[in-house]
């Protein structure tokens, strides 16, 4: 009997207990965070979307070799003798034409791995998270600064450059076929 | 048509079209949620004559309690036993001679019962009287119905317990 | 009162008519909408939540853009469900709930009906209530949905037990079933409430406070138990049984469910206000009355009526965000064991101190 009462007791003093904590909860400002509007301070190491200072970048293919999923994608075109590359910030002379720099960002994943081994620390994480696309091609960033022309024509100069070397080397090569028992002899 | 006979005719003709379907139809369960219609309607009626409080105990009683019994027994077994929950015309000659006895005495009763014409008042409440009858008059049978109806309550509760 | 009104306004009873019987679905509309939207914000800042925040200030809009999508939703009837009973239930259920409405007393000047019986009106219409869930359960022709049917009647069966005797206590002290007259009785100040004894003369008054009290909270649980909010969800617990017998339904259907609900908690808070809390009364007299403006009263009495019981409402949510929910041993328990005897002992003690 007396258990019986207590239970009662028990029943509705808890209950009230657990309203009054609720209710105190209700004026608790919230913790939620307005996402879109608010957006929560981003650690300092944080790693999102990649991004190429292409006045920094020698072409020298140390990130993409070093990716493991392969989205880095490198192609250089020599400078023939007389161009003028400028210098990276920090002092080193570009001697390559970088005509296609692409990275899949949708195959990345985020490992930093190719921003260790730059040379001229050009390639580094921005604090961009928020570039979903509705294109999977969209994600493909493209980080070249030739126009097109520009490497079309960068191409026919190295081209022509190389036609020219391999007409030099043709004729140097002439003579020295033309007597082959010479040669040991001239070691 | 006043809004009375609007309202009457509506639940007479819900009342007779779903106890039309309650004999008609073969599925048990359609037939009791046909008698909820059926219970509903004569509950409107009741209350078309001014029997308040027998509509709201029929709807009480027979909606809330016997057919939420029925409802819960065919359920229940339904899918225990194999039993087909179908019903089926079985003894017609013997139902119909019951159902001609009983229809009979009906409409005796229909055609001799002098039925009183007079247009429908504002219906008044029929609470305080039937009240003070049962608490007056009628109060020694009141108590015995309760006390019957206890009797049946601890026998279902010692029925149901398990030794 | 308001039928007159419009049967002089519109010349035809029958029109009139429908339209006092249209008012409490508008009344139901606007209020399942600000029930729905405080649901979420009363659940949200329970738990340090902002909960919706984009749609329209704090999310107002939220209850209409949701109710602009149910309506788009497609109706999908499971294969090898009873079709028609499957159709059935969810109109069934909301009858139940609207038909509860037309006894309910918003104000002096609009009842739906005023009927003597109103009281005994309310649970018999539950009842219809009751049968559509069992509808629900049965024609869905899926066992999550069986189990919260048949759970859902029973737990409804059993609480209105604990209601009806408190029913009788409220009928012994006041003397009817009428729910305007007993509006009337607990007019004046708060002090006639029924709640602090109503108005009964002299020591009795102070003898039957903590009696009604009792009363009062056994009436208030069964009802949350009766239109099956946590803690007493049994029948829709979502852990064990989906959705319980709601589980086949969306679209239109499930809203009519959802309408039910809401409504069913509007009827039962106001049972609970205009037995105990005194009704549409306001507590402490009318500015109409102040200023000698008798149209105003009516429009107070709306007021305060709609107040108590949105507050009751509140309460119902608050204690669905506070509780867990109760298993069901716990709740018959609860039931039979606790508030049945309170209540009979109430009663007679109730009866025993109106009879000297
Ligand atoms: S972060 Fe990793 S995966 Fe992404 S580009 Fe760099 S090396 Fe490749
Ligand atoms: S490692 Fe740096 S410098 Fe070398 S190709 Fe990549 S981005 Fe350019």
């Amino acid at each position: 009997m007396q258990e019986y009462f207590r239970n009662i007791w028990q029943g509705l003093s808890t209950v009230l207990t657990g309203m009054k904590i609720t209710f105190k909860h209700l004026f608790v400002p919230a913790v939620t965070i307005q996402y879109p509007d608010v957006k929560v301070p981003l650690p300092e190491r944080v790693r999102n979307r990649l991004y190429v200072n292409m006045d920094d970048c020698i072409g020298c293919d140390q990130c993409a070799r070093v990716c493991p999923v392969n989205c880095i994608t490198i192609e250089t075109v020599k400078s023939v003798p007389g161009e003028d590359l400028g210098k990276t910030s920090n002092g080193k002379k570009k001697a390559l034409w970088v005509t296609q720099f692409e990275i899949d960002i949708a195959k990345c994943c985020y490992c930093q791995l190719c921003v260790f081994p730059c040379p001229t620390e050009c390639i580094y994480m921005t604090d961009v998270y928020e570039f979903s696309e509705l294109e999977r091609e969209n994600l493909n960033f493209n980080f070249v600064t030739l126009s097109k022309e520009e490497i079309l024509q960068k191409k026919e100069n190295y081209a022509k450059l190389e036609a020219e070397k391999a007409a030099q080397k043709a004729a140097a090569a002439k003579p020295a076929v033309a007597n082959p028992e010479q040669k040991p002899t001239d070691n | 048509m006043n809004l009375y006979d609007f309202i009457f005719y509506f639940f007479a003709a819900l009342t007779i079209v779903s106890a039309f379907f309650v004999v008609t139809t073969k599925n048990i369960i359609y037939a009791a949620f046909n008698l909820l219609l059926t219970f509903f309607g004569v509950a409107g009626i009741y209350v078309l004559l001014g029997a308040d409080f027998l509509a709201i105990v029929q709807l009480i009683i027979y909606v809330g309690g016997i057919l939420i019994l029925m409802l819960f027994g065919v359920m229940l077994t339904n899918k225990i036993t194999n039993v087909q929950i179908k019903t089926e015309a079985s003894f017609v000659i013997p139902a119909s001679i019951g159902v001609g006895l009983f229809a009979g005495v009906l409409i005796a009763i229909l055609l001799k019962t002098e039925w009183r014409n007079s247009p429908a008042d504002i219906p008044i409440s029929t609470l305080v009287p039937i009240g003070k009858l049962l608490m007056e008059e009628w109060a020694f049978v009141f108590i015995l119905l309760g006390v019957l109806l206890l009797i049946a309550l601890i026998g279902a509760a010692s029925i149901a317990r398990k030794e | 009162m308001i039928f007159e009104f419009f049967a002089d306004l519109l010349g035809s009873q029958i029109l009139s008519a429908i339209i006092i019987a249209a008012l409490p679905l508008v009344f139901i509309i606007l209020y399942v909408l600000l029930a729905n939207w405080l649901e979420r914000k009363v659940s949200a800042h329970m738990q340090d939540r902002l909960g919706p925040m984009r749609v329209g200030w704090h999310g107002w809009l939220q209850p209409i853009a949701d109710m602009i999508k149910i309506l788009q939703k497609e109706d999908i009837v499971a294969k090898d469900a009873d079709r028609k009973l499957f159709s059935a239930a969810p109109v069934l259920v909301f009858v139940g709930c609207y038909a509860a409405f037309a006894a309910i007393p918003f104000s002096s000047a609009f009842v739906g009906a005023d009927l003597e019986l109103g009281l005994l009106y309310i649970l018999a219409v539950s009842s219809i209530v009751v049968a559509g869930i069992l509808m629900a359960g049965w024609a869905s022709n899926n066992k999550y949905a069986l189990i919260g049917a048949v759970r859902s009647a029973a737990q409804i069966i059993s609480y209105e037990i604990p209601t009806v005797f408190i029913i009788l206590c409220i009928i012994i002290v006041s003397g009817t079933l009428n729910l305007t007259t007993l509006s009337e009785q607990q007019s004046g100040t708060f002090l006639n409430w029924y709640i602090l004894g109503g108005d009964v003369e002299g020591w009795k008054k102070f003898a039957l406070i903590p009696f009604m009290f009792i009363g009062f909270i056994v009436m208030y649980i069964s009802s949350v138990a009766e239109s099956n909010r946590t803690p007493f969800d049994l029948p829709e617990a979502e852990s064990e049984l989906v959705a319980g017998y709601h589980t086949e339904y969306s679209g239109m259907k499930f809203a009519m469910y959802l309408f039910a609900e809401y409504a069913n908690m509007f009827v039962v808070s106001a049972l609970v206000v205009a037995m105990f809390l005194g009704g549409y009364q306001s507590p402490f007299g009318y500015v109409g009355d102040l200023i000698n403006v008798p149209w105003l009263i009516p429009i107070e009495q709306f007021f305060w009526f709609t107040v108590k019981g949105l507050f009751f409402v509140f309460v119902q949510m608050w204690l669905r965000w506070t509780l867990p929910r109760l298993r069901v041993d716990q709740l018959m328990a609860l039931c039979w064991k606790y508030l049945i005897p309170i209540a009979f002992v109430n009663l007679l003690i109730i009866s025993f101190l109106m009879i000297l």
